[in-house]
């Protein structure tokens, strides 16, 4: 094999690879491609407030994720997000075509997807006195303290980074739907934010895991 | 909103997606910031690099055969060959 054979069998390897890598994420990537241009319509609603076409092809086109499962709680939020800073648009421009009244309504019914999706946690106990269940409960903590620490020692052993040991803790989080992780990430990423990190995409993914492992419990 | 390392890695998704990596490999660079230690983009990323460094051997080894085959014809020996 010459040399120019091996760069053409090397370029054909790198692009099917590339191409399968996309094709895996097709499902994920239009989500985030239809997230991102309601995104692009936001902000061209800040810069010269005619938007109206270009949000009503946007809800026409993405109609079905209204009534499907594709959407993850994350991505309703986020849409919902969006669609709040728009709606805060609407309220303070002084035109009140019919238009903008089906754009209002229509962004009252993305909220409520979003809102019917969030996961809401009440946590309710009983008075707080020196009881077995009070014992009970510093120990478990302790116990999970522990497991923590150590799982933290794994994670950063052998990096140089703390946002490396981070990124394994999510992945583990995510993939082995481990609660112990998803604590540990969520105590980096807060530990971080105080150091004025940039901390956004590691909560986005932090919320990921969150539904994967509440998800998994659920179904358990 | 989104912010825009976020937009960019979307984009340069989008750009693998289209088979445009020149326009790929400019959004992962704008992306850089926040995915940095994200492995998944890294790999991405590197793989597009690397792809955008074999077309560009490619297309040197195709030039330099072109001028092979001109510098035949050159300092004008033609008329010596007739």
């Amino acid at each position: 094999m010459s040399y120019g054979d091996a760069l053409q069998s090397l370029e054909n390897l790198l692009e099917s690879f590339l191409e399968r890598a996309v094709a895996a994420k097709e499902e994920r990537l239009q989500v985030l491609s239809g997230i991102n241009r309601l995104d692009d319509i936001a902000r061209a609603t800040k810069d010269s407030g005619d938007f109206t076409d270009n949000l009503g092809e946007w809800f026409a086109e993405h109609n079905s994720w209204l009534s499907g499962d594709g959407l993850r709680p994350a991505d309703a939020l986020r849409i919902n997000e969006i669609l709040t800073e728009i709606r805060e648009g609407l309220t303070t421009s002084a035109d009140t075509s019919l238009a903008l009244d089906k754009l209002g309504s229509e962004i009252d019914r993305w909220g409520q997807r979003a809102t019917s999706t969030t996961q809401k946690l009440v946590l309710k106990r009983g008075p707080e006195t020196p009881t077995e269940s009070a014992e009970g409960s510093i120990d478990l903590f302790d116990r999970v303290l522990n497991r923590v620490t150590n799982l933290y020692a794994d994670f950063s052993g052998s990096r140089q980074h703390i946002l490396s040991a981070l990124d394994d803790s999510l992945e583990s989080a995510k993939e082995q739907k481990s609660k112990d992780a998803l604590l540990l990430s969520a105590f980096i990423i807060y530990y971080l934010k105080l150091n004025n990190y940039l901390v956004d995409p590691y909560v986005k993914r932090l919320k990921e895991a969150e539904s994967v492992i509440i998800s998994e419990k659920r179904h358990a | 909103m989104l912010n825009q390392s976020e937009k960019a890695y979307c984009e340069a998704l989008l750009d693998l997606k289209h088979k445009d990596y020149r326009a790929a490999a400019e959004h992962f660079d704008a992306a850089v910031l926040n995915f940095k230690d994200n492995r998944e983009f890294n790999l991405l990323r590197e793989t597009t690099n690397l792809l955008l460094a074999v077309k560009a051997e490619r297309q040197g080894l195709d030039s330099k055969d072109k001028i092979e085959i001109e510098e035949v014809f050159s300092y004008g020996q033609e008329e010596n060959l007739r």
